[in-house]
């Protein structure tokens, strides 16, 4: 069938050839079916069961068993998804409501001037859902997203969650989840004393995003706040409060 | 009756006691001892050619089943788990009967075909199987007809998923069977058939051209 030309042709190409690991068919043209076994020892010797090739389709398993590392295949593969719905909001839904709040000169419009990036770092997007869920978690948020349907809510006017996957620096995402929960205040519930109430919420739920948030991130993007932010870390909340008020009154 | 669905003459090849925990797991899964399902269908797998090449479906009903029933998964990471076990005992297995290796790769390259996670194949399978199918692309293993039937089956039904999950895997693979084909004298002509056959396949990208097709299979005259 075939031809002798052929066949040595093919034995002195795969002479120069290199080989892989699973490339034991021949050494030095050594062709001879017998050679498999000893190859299939070889092979056994030296891979471990858990033999995997470097291939960088393949992230390094921390799991060691297939059940579990399948569970985290399933959930790294949940927040992808999020993520993608996120940033498919990011490139559509924002550009319009971008320009409006830069009139309203809300908080927004500090990101009008830097093009959509996609914030990915998981630490971040972790924490950052964190702070969003203690909004969420409050009764004025409750009677806001009842009392006021999303087509009718206007940029600027109504509070609006901050897009976590968005890229923010430390300081602007801060802000902008303070601002919001300002503005999710107008919806709390009525009390006798309101005014004070509200005011004593707002010191209280800021006051706990920083000290329950592990400040990670902030050396990326203000290298010179750090250093001061983490011996602040140490010391009571009175300049945290301090800082907080300034930033308060610049808005 | 046979047109009742295959699961149904699948379970029958069971005891009345195995049948009722596989029927109750596929439709109650909670009701059951996952677990012991798990192996039930795994040492099943390992006897039964017919049902290791078909077994994934039942696995992909009580997995559906159960994320239905109470978000759980626990039938999937005892399985796949029971999986990983005899993937570790492989070459003792090949060399205890041949049989029961075949069979082992026919169903966990079922399973990898069936069972889905976000409707992607799932990552932790993807070098295992390709482990398998190199090791059936060894030159004794060539030899075997059953295991170049299995090798060329499995290629068959999850090879184009497979080399979506790593093409440079398949490369090497498919440097095997070349070799094999070209280059091993002792090679039957079934395995030739087959090995080109498979060859041809992957070329025209996973598909048989029509002539291919033909020649292969209805060209066969007594």
């Amino acid at each position: 069938m075939f031809s002798d030309h052929q066949t040595s042709r093919r034995i002195t190409a795969g002479d120069a050839r290199k080989r892989g690991s699973d490339g034991q068919l021949r050494s030095n043209g050594d062709l001879h079916p017998s050679t498999g076994q000893k190859g299939e020892h070889r092979r056994g010797d030296r891979r471990a069961d858990s033999f995997t090739t470097p291939d960088s389709v393949r992230p390094v398993s921390r799991h060691k068993d297939w059940g579990s590392e399948v569970e985290a295949e399933e959930l790294r593969m949940s927040k992808n998804r999020d993520a993608l719905r996120s940033r498919r909001r990011i490139l559509t839904a924002e550009p319009g409501s971008r320009e409006r709040t830069v009139s309203s000169g809300s908080c927004d419009s500090r990101d009008s001037a830097s093009p959509a990036e996609v914030e990915t770092d998981e630490n971040i997007l972790s924490r950052r859902q964190k702070q969003i869920n203690y909004g969420k978690n409050t009764l004025a948020y409750d009677r806001y997203i009842k009392e006021v349907p999303k087509h009718l809510r206007q940029p600027g006017v109504h509070p609006r969650t901050p897009n976590k996957h968005r890229k923010y620096s430390r300081r602007s995402w801060d802000q902008q989840i303070r601002m919001w929960k300002v503005k999710l205040h107008n919806w709390d519930p009525p009390t006798e004393d309101g005014d004070l109430q509200a005011v004593e919420q707002i010191d209280l739920g800021d006051f706990m995003d920083i000290e329950l948030d592990p400040d990670e991130e902030t050396g990326t993007h203000y290298p010179c706040m750090t250093s001061t932010e983490d011996q602040n870390d140490e010391d009571s909340g009175t300049s945290r409060k301090m800082k907080k008020t300034e930033e308060l009154q610049k808005v | 009756m046979e047109g009742s669905g295959k699961e149904e003459y699948k379970i029958q090849s069971f005891d009345m006691e195995t049948q009722n925990l596989l029927k109750t797991a596929l439709k109650d899964p909670s009701a059951v001892d996952l677990d012991k399902v798990s192996n039930v269908i795994m040492d099943q797998s390992l006897k039964d050619q017919v049902f290791s090449k078909e077994a994934g479906r039942i696995c992909y009903t009580i997995v559906q089943a159960e994320a239905k029933q109470n978000n759980g998964s626990v039938f999937r990471r005892n399985l796949l788990n029971r999986l990983q076990q005899e993937f570790k005992g492989r070459e003792e297995m090949r060399k205890r009967s041949v049989q029961e290796w075949v069979c082992y790769v026919s169903f966990i390259c079922n399973v990898f075909d069936y069972l889905k996670v976000n409707n992607m194949p799932m990552m932790a399978l993807v070098h295992p199987v390709y482990d398998c199918l190199f090791q059936l692309a060894q030159p004794d293993s060539l030899r075997n007809e059953e295991e170049v039937d299995c090798l060329v089956l499995a290629l068959h039904r999850i090879g184009e998923q497979l080399e979506r999950m790593s093409q440079q895997r398949m490369d090497e693979l498919f440097c095997l069977l070349r070799d094999g084909f070209l280059l091993q004298e002792d090679l039957s002509s079934l395995a030739r058939l087959l090995l080109l056959e498979v060859l041809e396949f992957r070329a025209g990208g996973w598909t048989l051209s029509e002539t291919a097709q033909k020649y292969y299979y209805s060209e066969v005259t007594d």
